[in-house]
Parts: structure tokens; sequence; C-alpha cells
């Protein structure tokens, strides 16, 4: 979310406090929830799938031991194929804890990090709906280096500085994600770019003088694919578009099709990521 | 209804070939000025008509010959022309104007006759000098339709938002205007977008008419004389926008005393300075606005420097300043050069930040009236226009800008030509350069290590050209006429024409029947992000990718005089848009050196059987009441729902205005003049349109980014109204004079006097409970986000 953005979210939350809302009962058209993809294949580890389900906006949901079932979409069949072989995945929930993600299907083999290698999923819903998506693997744009400065007016103060290398030759996209004290933060930056206006082979991300001696700061870049690039953009605009009187809302922008009328994501996940403890 | 067919009806197709063109302009001026030379030899009586007391031009006043059933008005310069038969015997002129007193004169009918008329205003040393448009009678009588009028007085009398006296938020009290949003300064005329509106301040255009985020209009009221809109039946002389012409005149300045007015008010404060150079030869004024809560916030930082937890306020203000000059350099020419400059500033500057953001427009005019003789009027103007803003951001090595910027120089040349008392012709034409730089992006490092640039340059010649007569044919009259319209962007190139027909059937002398049909070019074009106004939208020149805008308006109508004092207008409308533009879904507008990628070019249409208007104008109760009925619809942009068609924003279906201005009492008292005057506004719409989610999903994200547990899922555009809007307003403006000093006034607006809470904005409240997951949403809910309570503000107003 950038500066721009910020404002007008600042207002409506100054309204709240001013006492200027009310709940109100409102009329939303029929909605007939939708299968929901997160795939990301991120090189070395097992392909990993999460498919839920979507809801009417204001579905209410329990807490009880029907949860899951409600949420998840369970007994599909997935396959990923790549390099002439077809990983089936096993639909099995599973979780890592740092940061905390979960997955309801899960392959046998790794992703492989070739780039260019491509990849297709194909999943057959149980009650006979289909998705499909294609994406291919990303090669690593590494962090070149990070530097911090203390600033000259307030020596207690100090900024970041992460530099990487782009390839010019081609339209590149990336995400960048900036954690303090751990990746389960909300991270201080997360934003996306194009190198399509970079005029030089350098680009820089930084930070304001807000750093203190000690902070331990999470640095990540992620080489993604344009089709993620719009799907991301389209979900923060679908948020802000939320909360933003001033901002036109946007229709999320899939990479999976089919005919169970899926949203989601299918896309390499690769990155490079620095942490780094401030010291003067 | 196939729209298609009847649109086909009205817009043959219209790109046509320059030699085409011109051939079709100049057989259509042959056309017209056959009958007007035929006519026969009068006595012709011309001058100008001003204020006796100030000298300003008064725009709109009658002359009348009562006893040969003839008369005509002033035009926009003052200036006014009628035939009368020769003959031996004097004729009884009457020069007549709403709130001046009337004055009659005998003149012998023979050859050219010149009379510079002076009326001297009435009432009181209290008493506003009114300056309104055509009195009631001569607006139901004129072939003009679908066109309101706002008077100073109106203006400054009417509760206002933060006291703040704006004459574009009095124009969305007229029936056919909508504001789009609550306190803003928008303006939706029939079905139209904001952007179709051509606001002109002296005949130069201003792009964004708007301060802080479009709460303000960049119209300071103690510079204003008059204001005219015209939201359909547009007069051939107008040109460049689809859905309505804004003519907004600045006061001339008094030339006969220097005088002076000025207010202090909630958040801005003004002064007016206005006089003489060379009395009744040359005068001037100068106009300034500025708001101050930043000179408070200031002083709020400066009082907790250095406290390690106090986040110091941004600092925002705006100004406005208007100028202008008059010289009357010999008895047939007169010079006027003005001028406007504002700006928004927004800056937040400490050791580790520094932002800032302006944006305001620069106009200038110069115009020269010359009269030829007692037929012939001409104006030659030169005008030059600049909306820009700048964003940006420097932080210790690195830097970051982004601006926008609009140019526009124009010269015109508009001749006003009376052959007798049945023709009034006007002809003439311009060529505007238009200059864009849309979106300019530079960002990077200090030493060049790090550079990212974009944004594109692109400019344009607009001309246009046009003759029109109004005809008078016993109870018939009519205004026919063509504009030609020119627009060259290398490789692309457009010509188009724009017929357009007034006519007024007086049936008897109280009813006149209406109608008009007007086809309106637009070739640039405002790429917004949403439907309000942002300082940061950007002007567009049309390209061979981005074709001009067209609008086909059609409307019939009908005027009763009630009694001397009450004028029902009613009117039906119907209004064709080819060529819109609107954005692709979650399209990219900042950093985009393509963007016509983003664009969507599609159609829409607008409708109302019932556009309804009971104006009151003399007496002690003056005001309006307004109402429209109208359906609002844009469709087939492939890449927006498939084509489908949908609400804009501003669909809404009930509008209705009630306003009143009543003069409670005058006296005197311990040598003190006092008046008391009570004003009222009443204002319902039925709900704004809005695009709200249908679904909602949990989106979990790549590692170290945030768990998103309620993602909105955007369906079809637009299918949920919001509840209806209601407002009262309430003005108390007393006033009160000692002889020979100041005249002072307080003003107390209460704006939202009910304290009702109007929708503003639907958001979406989420309740978690923390599971083993994370937080999960378990309720939604809506909840209907207000702006503005009951907001009273006290202004005290003083004039010399």
């Amino acid at each position: 979310m950038n500066f721009k953005n910020l404002l007008p979210v600042a207002a409506v939350l100054f309204l709240m406090a001013c006492n200027l809302t009310k709940d109100v009962e409102i009329d939303l058209p029929e909605y007939d929830r939708q299968p929901v993809v997160e795939c990301y294949l991120e090189p070395g580890k097992p392909f990993r799938l999460l498919l839920s389900r979507s809801y009417a906006f204001f579905d209410k949901l329990g807490l009880d031991s029907t949860f899951l079932e409600n949420t998840l979409l369970d007994g599909a069949m997935v396959t990923v194929t790549y390099n002439g072989q077809t990983d089936t995945l096993k639909n099995q929930l599973t979780a890592d804890l740092s940061p905390v993600k979960i997955f309801n299907y899960v392959g046998q083999n790794l992703v492989p990090s070739t780039p260019g290698t491509e990849f297709v999923l194909n999943i057959r819903l149980a009650d006979g709906g289909e998705i499909t998506g294609a994406t291919s693997m990303m090669p690593l744009v590494p962090i070149d280096s990070v530097v911090v400065e203390f600033s000259p007016d307030i020596d207690t103060l100090g900024r970041m500085l992460t530099y990487i290398t782009d390839n010019q030759n081609q339209e590149n996209f990336y995400r960048r994600l900036l954690n303090y004290s751990s990746l389960d933060s909300f991270p201080d930056q997360d934003f996306l770019v194009t190198d399509r206006f970079s005029q030089t082979a350098l680009i820089a991300f930084g930070t304001g003088y807000e750093l203190a001696e000690g902070d331990t700061v999470f640095n990540t870049i992620f080489h993604v694919t344009r089709e993620y690039y719009d799907f991301v953009e389209s979900v923060q605009l679908a948020v802000i578009g939320n909360l933003n009187p001033f901002a036109q809302p946007s229709p999320i922008k899939s990479n999976v099709h089919g005919s169970a009328n899926p949203i989601g994501i299918f896309a390499p996940l690769v990155y490079d990521r620095d942490t780094t403890i401030v010291r003067k | 209804m196939n729209y298609s067919a009847l649109l086909s009806f009205f817009s043959p197709a219209i790109v046509l070939s320059r030699t085409v063109v011109l051939t079709a302009l100049w057989t259509t001026a042959g056309l017209l000025l056959f009958p007007i030379l035929g006519s026969t030899q009068n006595a012709t009586v011309s001058g100008s008509l001003r204020d006796r007391q100030n000298g300003e031009s008064l725009i709109g006043a009658t002359v009348q010959a009562p006893g040969l059933g003839k008369g005509n008005a002033s035009n926009e310069y003052g200036f006014y022309s009628l035939s009368i038969p020769e003959g031996k015997d004097s004729v009884l002129l009457r020069f007549a104007y709403i709130g001046y007193q009337t004055q009659t004169l005998k003149v012998l009918p023979r050859g050219s006759i010149k009379l510079d008329i002076e009326l001297v205003p009435v009432g009181s040393l209290l008493e506003e000098v009114v300056i309104e448009a055509n009195g009631l009678d001569e607006k139901r009588k004129s072939t003009e339709m679908s066109v309101s009028t706002i008077s100073t007085r109106e203006v400054k009398a009417l509760p206002a938002l933060f006291g703040e006296t704006d004459i574009i938020k009095i124009l969305q009290l007229k029936p056919g205007i909508t504001p789009g949003s609550e306190g803003t300064t928008g303006l939706f005329v029939r079905g139209g977008n904001n952007d179709q509106n051509l606001i002109v301040l002296d005949e130069a255009v201003v792009y964004n008419a708007n301060h802080l985020f479009g709460f303000f209009s960049t119209f300071n009221s103690d510079a204003v004389k008059d204001l005219k809109v015209y939201k359909g039946g547009f007069p051939a002389q107008y040109g460049g926008r689809l859905s309505s012409v804004i003519d907004v005149r600045m006061k001339e300045g008094n030339s006969k005393k220097l005088s002076g007015t000025g207010g202090i008010g909630l958040i801005s404060s003004r002064l007016t300075l206005e006089g003489p150079i060379q009395k009744d030869k040359s005068s001037f004024i100068v106009s300034g606005r500025r708001t101050y809560a930043d000179i408070i916030t200031e002083q709020v930082n400066r009082a907790n420097e250095g406290k390690p937890d106090y986040n110091k306020i941004p600092r925002y203000y705006f100004y406005d300043l208007n100028t202008k000059v008059n010289f009357t350099l010999s008895p047939k020419d007169r010079l006027y050069l003005s001028g406007y400059f504002g700006r928004d500033v927004f800056l937040y500057k400490d050791p580790t930040f520094d932002f800032r953001f302006d944006w305001g427009n620069a106009t200038g005019s110069a115009r020269w009236n010359h009269v030829f003789g007692p037929k012939l009027f001409s104006n030659t103007t030169f005008t030059y226009s600049d909306y820009r803003y700048k964003i940006e951001n420097q932080l210790q090595g690195f830097s970051f800008s982004l601006s926008s910027n609009v140019k526009d120089a124009n010269t015109k040349v508009d001749f006003y030509w009376q052959p007798n008392n049945k023709h009034t012709v006007r002809f003439g034409g311009n060529i505007t350069y238009h200059d864009f730089i849309t979106a300019r992006l530079k960002a990077g490092s200090d030493d060049g290590r790090v550079r990212f640039e974009a944004g594109r340059d692109y400019n344009g010649m607009e001309y246009g050209a046009y003759i029109a007569d109004e005809w008078a044919i016993d109870r018939l009259k009519i205004n026919y006429g063509l504009r030609l319209s020119m627009w060259q962007n290398n490789p692309a190139f457009y010509a188009n024409i724009e017929p357009r027909v007034a006519t007024n059937y007086e049936v008897n002398n109280r009813l006149s029947l209406k109608a008009s049909y007007a086809r309106m070019n637009q070739y640039v074009h405002l790429l917004a992000s949403s439907g309000l106004s942002l300082p940061t939208d950007i002007w567009y020149p049309s390209t061979e990718g981005v074709k001009p805008e067209i609008s086909d308006q059609v409307a019939i109508g009908a005027s009763y005089l009630l009694g001397d004092q009450i004028l029902v207008t009613w009117e039906a409308w119907y209004k064709w848009l080819q060529n819109s533009v609107d954005f692709k879904d979650g399209a990219e507008l900042f950093g985009n050196n393509e963007l016509e990628k983003e664009l969507s070019i599609g159609r829409g249409y607008a409708y109302s059987p019932l556009e309804l208007e009971i104006e009151k104008k003399e007496g002690r109760l003056t005001g309006w009441i307004g109402y429209t009925l109208a359906w609002v619809k844009r469709g087939d942009f492939p890449e927006i729902d498939n084509g489908a068609w949908f609400s804009p924003r501003h669909d809404t279906r009930h509008n209705v205005s009630v306003v009143a201005l009543w003069d409670v009492h005058k006296w005197k008292k311990k040598g003190k003049d006092k008046s008391l005057q009570i004003t009222a506004t009443w204002v319902y719409s039925s709900g704004y349109v809005s695009w709200l989610p249908s679904g909602r999903f949990t989106f979990q994200d790549v590692p170290g980014a945030p768990f998103l547990t309620t993602v909105p899922y955007y369906g079809p555009r637009n299918t949920f109204r919001y509840p209806a809007y209601t407002r009262s307003d309430l003005g108390i403006v007393y006033k009160w004079k000692k002889r020979n000093r100041f005249e002072n006034d307080l003003t107390l607006s209460v704006y939202n006097a009910t304290d009702r809470r109007n929708p503003y904005f639907i958001t979406i409240a989420v309740e978690t409970e923390k599971t083993a997951f994370g937080e999960i949403p378990v309720e939604i809910k809506a909840k209907q986000v207000s702006l503005f309570p009951i907001l009273p503000s006290l202004t005290w107003n003083f004039k010399f």
C-alpha cells in the first residue's frame, strides 16, 4: 500500500473515531461459492497447494467442527505435470509453523529450480468441476548488497538500502517485502514493482530513517511472473477498494481457469532473503 | 430499446474530410445569410448597459420599445443593439434589469443612435447590488433552454460548508446537476461525467476547478460577477465538452470609486480591492483568498517539537489570486486583462522525510471588445490555461517526483451582428494549442546509479469555427447554427460537424414551448481512477486509438409564467454518448507509458422525462424548487464486464432541491441600517450507485506477506444503491452599517442542520477469532461511514 492510498484510509479511520459510522444491513446479489487455489512452486520444497472455498460476502463462519469442512475443499484429484512427469498431490492437511502457512494437498516430488521449467496444474473437484493452470520457473535475482546508513541529523536512526541487478533485456516483475522482528509480523513494506521504466541495471529498495540499532530486518525480493504480479495487485486493489472511497475496486485477476470457475494463483516462488541486525 | 438504431439516426458518419467539412460550413453560412440580408433598413439604437454605482457591465439587461413591441437584451459584455423603424415621431425606450430602477428615454428613430446607459440599483444601502441574468419573462421568451444562472447574491447568502461560499455548490442545487459525492464540487450534468464540463473563467479553460480534493471550488465569490451554465441546447460558439458549459465571468472592477470587500471565516479569509485607474475609463480588481489551518498546525508542531512520541502534523493550505484590469481605449474599444492563480500545497518535512504535493491552475485572458458600428460587435480573445500537479519526495541521496501538466494557448474571435430585429447572428472561430505531460515519473539516486523514468508528452491543435442565427418569426424564434470542430494530433486528425438548433414558440404571453438539439465533440479526456475528482487525475488527448467523445442531446420543454414572479419550467431530454472512455478493471495509471492499453472505449446514454424548476427571483422571498427524474447508463466497454451495461455512480433516480432566501426585516436603529435574512436549502437524492463485493475469500499469500482473512471478490459493476441522501442547511445573515462607514455582516451557516448521518461510503468490518490457523473471520458487518455531522460556522464579511 503506497502513500497515495494511506491518506484516504486514515481519513476513514478518523471518521470512524468521530462516531460517524453505523452498522447497516445491505442486500448483495446472489453469490455462488467458488474454489480458491493457492499453489506456489518453491524450488527444493514439495509441491504444495491450498484448495479452499470462497464465501458469500456476509456469510457467518462457525468455529466448530464443521469449520474446516466448510472452508477447505477436500476430495479433489490434484496433479502437477512438468518435464514429462506428473506428481499427484495427496489430500493431506500440513502446515509450516514459522511463518504459519497451511496446505491441504502435498506432492511427493521436490520442485525443480531450473528457470524456464514449465508446470501444468490440473484439479478435478469431487463434484466434477475442473481447474487448470500453467506457469514456468523464474530465475533467482539475488540481493547484491544491503547497506545501513545512519541519519546525519538524528544519529540514532538508520535506513536500509537494498540493491539488486536487473536483467534489462526483458521485462521483470518483483515483489518487495520488509519485515521487522519476524516473518510473521505485518510487513512494513509490501509492494510490487516492474523494471519497465528503470534506466539502469541497478535497482535500489530503501527505507526511511526509521531503524534503530539492534533492529532485526527481514528483507525479501521475489522475482515473480507477470501473472502473479497482476494477481497480487488485483488482490491489493480489491482490499483497498473496500476501505478507500477514492479507489476503484478491482476484480481478481486469476491465472487458474476451468469449469469450476476458480479464483487463484499458480506461480513459482523464487526469492532472495537477507536478514540483518542493524549495527552502527 | 435499440439505442444503436436511434443513435445512427442522429449521427450519420461524422468524420469527414477537411474539404467536405469546409464546403458544408460555407454552404450553411450562405443559407444563414440569405434571409438575413434580405431584410429592410431601420434606425439602430446601440450602446452599453452598466451599473451606475460601480460601472460593471450588465449582462442580459433588456432594452425595449414597448410601443413597437420590439426588444432585445445586452450580451455578455453589456453591449446591446435594437433596430426600430425610421420615422418622425419619438419612440419610447425602456431599459430594465432585475434589482435596478427601470430607465426610460425618448429617441428620434433616425440613423444610428448611440446610447450608453447606466442603471441605478434599487433599495437601501444595505441591499446587495443584484446582478442577475435575464428576468423570468425574458428567460421564458428566449430560445435558450437548459440554462441556469447563479447570482453572487444567492451565493453569498446561502448556507455553505464551513461557511465557504461556493458558486459551484450552488450550481449543484439546480435540476439536472448532481455533485457525485457529498461536500464536493463535482458536477455531473444530465448524466455526463465530471470531465465533460467546459468550465471557463473569463473564457480561459479551468481544467481542475477544485481545492482540497474537490471539497471547495477555485472560484472566489468576491471576484465572480456572473455564472451561467448550459446543460443542453448549446449555442454554436461553445464546443469541446459533451455535457455542459459553465461560463464564469470575473468582475471588472469598480470604475467609479475605490472599494473593497472581505471576510474572515472558519477556514479562510478573503480580501478584494477594486477601483478606478482613471475614473469611468479604466479599473482594476485584485482578490485573494487563503486558508489558515496550517498556521495553527505549525504552532502545534512548534509547541511539541522534540517530544519523542509526537507525530508532526502535515501542513496544508490553498490560496487563490484573481486580478483584472480593463481600459476603455476609445468609445469603440475596450480591453480586459484578467488572470487567476491558485495552488493547493501539502507539505511534510522533518529530518527523516521531505514530502511536497502541490497542484493548481493558472489562467490568463486578454480580451478586446470592438464596436464596428451599431449592428456589429466583436470580441477577440487570447487565453492561456495551465493545470499541473507535482509530488516530490527527497530523502538524502535519493529523490522521487511525479507530475502531470496540461497547457492551452487559445486565440478566439467572436462577432455579434444584429442586422435587424429579426436576426441576431454570431460567428467566429478559435485555434487552441494543447500541450500535455502525462504522469511524468522521475526517481533515483542523486549519483545516477539508480534511475527510473516514465511519462509521455503529447500535443494537439484544436480548431473551431461557427455561425449561428437567431431568427424571430412572429411568435416563433429559432436559433440555428453549425459548428465545425477539428483536432490534430499527428498522425490523428478528426473533423466533425456539430449542428445546433433551439426553438421557442410563444403560445401566449405566459406559455412558451421549446425544443433543442445539439451535438458536441470532446477531444481531451480525463483519466480518473474513480468517480471523484482528484488532483492526480490525468488529462489525455484524442489519438488514433482514443477517438473524440461525441454527445447528441435532444430536449423539449415548456415555460409558464405564473403571476409576475414565478416561472415554471419543464424539460425532458435524451442524451447519447459515443466513444466514452473508462479504465479497464485494475488499470495502472501511474508509471505507465502506454496508458491507452489501460483504457476501454464504450457508449452511454441518459434520459429524463421530467426536469422541473420553479423559480422566483423577485420579492422578499426568492429561490427555486428543482426536481429531476433521470436514468443514466454506461456500457459496451469490451473489457468491463464483457460489455454489459451498468449504472455509473451518479445514476441517482430522483433529485429534489428547495432553495429559499427570505428578507425578514430591515430597520434603522441608533443611526445604523440593519437587515436580517434567513436562507435555507433542502436536498433529497436517491442513493448513489456503488460497486460492492459479492463474495470474499481468504488469501494466505507467500511467507512474510500478511495473511489476508477477507479479500473482497467484486462481481458485476455497480449493483448496489446506497440509502437515499437528505440534507437541510440553514443560514442567517445579519447586516449593519453606520452611515459612511463599513458595511458589515455576520453570516451563520449551519450545514446539515438536522445532523443526519448520510451515507458517504460503506466499508466492511470483520470480526475475527483466534484459532490454530490464525485469525479467522467469523462475522462480516457493513458499516456506513458519514462525512459531515451538523457543522455550524460563522463568517464576518465587510464591504467599504
